[in-house]
């Protein structure tokens, strides 16, 4: 393939423009995504949550009469047609018995740099043309624990980009401690691409700021600024669907054909709508190491019927690619659920014998040892081995632990004559603890062949309950479940 | 010099000569920034400053107009960081923005002339055109303000780039001859730009800026 055609996946601005945003986003449609409160009332309409307006400040004779006791101790300045999050403000807390409020970084704004600043919103220093602008006083968004872990400070966002009813591609802002807590990328927010079928992030990048040119990127693994940095690949983000069916209604109901819906996902609300983007950057292809153009063309002509169907399409024509992504990142293997993994027969003395059985393995880091049913012990060579320890009258039962560990105490030497019992493990299963025989097998899981020690239980839905001492090596995808 | 009949008609009827002359500069930067722009990707303030930039380059000389940028940028710089300390609107710090670039103007003009710096005719260059770069700081304050340090220098230098094409064009004699006999390359430029706005390719900074992408393809397969 010629260095030509390879770019041909690449969607760039003067496409993007010509091809996408003019024929698909009519003026009227751009007026909202470009006018905060005119998109808060548009989205209302859906039931689309968005963050609660405190104030609207439309002149500086309103901002003379502010009531600023009425204020929560948090809440975020806005211009209403401001762009690239510029003349945004967010307050953390508030100074006990001043009017002075507190910033990510630290800093302390009093009143008077307040109303400083909503004047200069007013004048238009922050809209769009330098228009005259509104300044929004609003709720600060409380980030869902599992993002904020990943972030400093500030509140993470995920853009998702539809086309023609179908979500197209995705990714997550995480602020840093350079961008002030902010999610714009130009400031040094980290972008992490997000597989569209899964919701498992993948790679990740942060804009190179010793480069003399602008939108230049690095590659990075993990958080940079955290006390405890944090791999960034394999997060689940929470509620995957439920974000995408919102970035569709966001777009049916905006009209506009190619779309930046950008979603925050709150402790209390779940998600909500931070804005709508008619002109949405390109950045996006970096963060998921793929190409928006080819993705765009494929749903060009689709007829979606509806929601459901467009998140459909987009999971079956896009999806899919995180697990190989994820173990080229973190060099983890992904593996489902529910897995269908083969047991190596143990001790294969006849030739007619299979070499290895296939089983399904049900994946549980709720246990440390692996487990594996008993019947399905026999299959793989362990019958001798059952035969001798059910032979044993071992109580069926044991009351606590203590009791279960007495019993092995005393009974160790005959538990474990049989050549293949490594040791005998107590488990807790419901409310009983029992004493159960382990032995070591060898097991292929997701392509990779490993010897495993495994606790012979009695019954279970499943042939095989892969523990946590063999998933530390792996990542769980729990997107598909077991009627899948 | 000899003109066309036509571009002699239209001297003659009301258009000076340096006028056409200088109408003719806008259309062709005007061109070559949108040549920039939709090819290359680059940045700069808008269409505007790049047209004045040209056009006050070709007045002062390339090395004048450079030196002068050079002041009225550190200047604005100077002055966005005393000023930032205070408390004050937009437009006021802008007003005092200007009030110092004068000051550090007529400073540097003192300077050179006492010590040179191989800037000897300063002195003589034209004051509107002076004012023409001035009007810089106004473009570079805005973005370094709203936006933020590496994107004004970016559309800074994208800027001063264009400007210095576009001097190097308007100001070949041949090409100057050239235009102004041949009017009818007005129309071709509405044209070229016609065309330039309906390509669809890469600009070449996207090659730069998604080349870990192509890369990631290749390493899949």
């Amino acid at each position: 393939m010629t260095q030509r055609s390879k770019y041909k996946n690449i969607l760039g601005l003067n496409r993007r423009n010509q091809e996408y945003i003019r024929p698909f986003n009519p003026p009227s449609a751009k007026r909202i995504a470009d006018n905060k409160i005119l998109t808060k009332k548009v989205l209302a309409k859906e039931n689309i949550k968005t963050p609660e307006v405190y104030k609207l400040i439309r002149n500086k004779q309103q901002l003379k009469f502010i009531d600023w006791d009425s204020l929560p101790k948090s809440f975020v300045i806005k211009p209403n047609q401001g762009t690239g999050g510029n003349g945004i403000i967010v307050f953390y807390g508030k100074k006990k018995g001043q009017y002075a409020w507190i910033r990510p970084n630290g800093d302390i704004m009093t009143r008077n740099d307040i109303i400083l600043h909503i004047e200069n919103i007013l004048d238009g220093r922050f809209s769009m043309g330098n228009r005259k602008d509104i300044a929004i006083i609003e709720e600060r968004v409380k980030t869902a624990p599992l993002l904020k872990q990943y972030s400093y400070k500030g509140v993470p966002d995920i853009r998702v980009i539809c086309f023609n009813g179908v979500p197209i591609m995705a990714m997550t802002r995480i602020p840093t401690k350079r961008s002030n807590g902010t999610a714009n990328l130009h400031s040094g927010a980290i972008c992490t691409g997000i597989d569209i079928a899964t919701g498992i992030t993948t790679y990740s990048m942060q804009m190179d700021t010793n480069s003399p040119f602008s939108d230049t990127y690095e590659d990075i693994n993990t958080t940079q600024d955290l006390k405890e940095n944090k791999i960034l690949s394999g997060i689940h983000i929470p509620e995957w669907d439920s974000i995408l069916e919102i970035a569709l209604k966001c777009q049916r109901v905006s009209k506009l054909g190619y779309i930046g819906v950008d979603i925050a996902l709150d402790a209390e609300h779940g998600p909500i709508v931070f804005e709508l983007n008619a002109r949405p950057g390109l950045g996006i292809q970096v963060a998921n190491k793929a190409g928006l153009r080819w993705r765009l063309e494929k749903v060009k002509d689709v007829e979606v019927k509806n929601i459901k169907h467009g998140i459909r399409l987009a999971k079956s024509l896009f999806g899919g690619e995180v697990e190989e992504s994820i173990e080229t990142i973190s060099g983890r293997k992904v593996v489902t659920i529910d897995e269908k993994v083969m047991v190596f027969h143990q001790n294969k003395t006849k030739k007619k014998e299979p070499e290895k059985e296939s089983g399904r393995a049900f994946m549980d880091t709720g246990v440390l040892t692996s487990r594996m049913s008993e019947t399905f012990a026999n299959r793989v060579g362990f019958l001798a081995t059952t035969q001798y320890f059910n032979s044993l009258n071992v109580p069926r039962k044991f009351n606590s632990i203590k009791e279960a560990q007495e019993y092995i105490d005393t009974h160790l030497k005959a538990l474990t004559l049989e050549e293949n019992i490594k040791r005998v493990a107590k488990i807790v299963d419901g409310e009983d603890v029992k004493v159960r025989p382990v032995v070591d097998i060898k097991v292929k899981i997701s392509g990779e062949i490993k010897d495993i020690e495994v606790v012979i239980i009695e019954n279970s839905d499943y042939h095989l309950i892969i523990g946590r001492e063999v998933l530390k090596g792996y990542l769980i995808d729990t997107s598909k479940t077991f009627s899948n | 010099m000899d003109y066309t009949p036509f571009t002699q008609w239209i001297i003659e009827h009301g258009v000076p000569e340096k006028t056409l002359e200088l109408f003719l500069a806008i259309s062709i930067v005007a061109t070559i920034v949108s040549l920039f722009r939709y090819f290359f990707g680059t940045k700069s303030f808008g269409i505007y400053a790049p047209i004045l930039l040209a056009i006050a380059y070709s007045y002062t000389g390339l090395k004048y107009g450079l030196a002068v940028t050079l002041v009225v940028i550190l200047g604005s710089l100077l002055s966005h960081l005393v000023l930032r300390k205070i408390r004050m609107h937009y437009i006021t710090r802008i007003a005092i923005n200007y009030c110092l670039l004068s000051v550090a103007l007529i400073t540097f003009m003192v300077v050179i002339n006492r010590v040179g710096f191989g800037l000897e005719n300063m002195s003589t260059v034209p004051p509107l055109a002076l004012i023409s770069i001035v009007a810089l700081s106004d473009f570079f304050t805005k973005q370094f303000v709203q936006k933020s340090s590496k994107s004004s220098f970016t559309a800074l230098f994208g800027t001063v780039l264009i400007a210095t094409a576009g001097w190097f064009v308007i100001t070949r004699d041949y090409i100057s001859n050239y235009v102004i006999n041949n009017l009818w390359l007005i129309p071709l430029l509405i044209f070229a730009n016609l065309i330039i706005g309906q390509f669809k390719g890469l600009r070449l900074k996207d090659y730069f800026r998604f080349k870990s992408v192509i890369k990631e393809n290749d390493t899949k397969k």
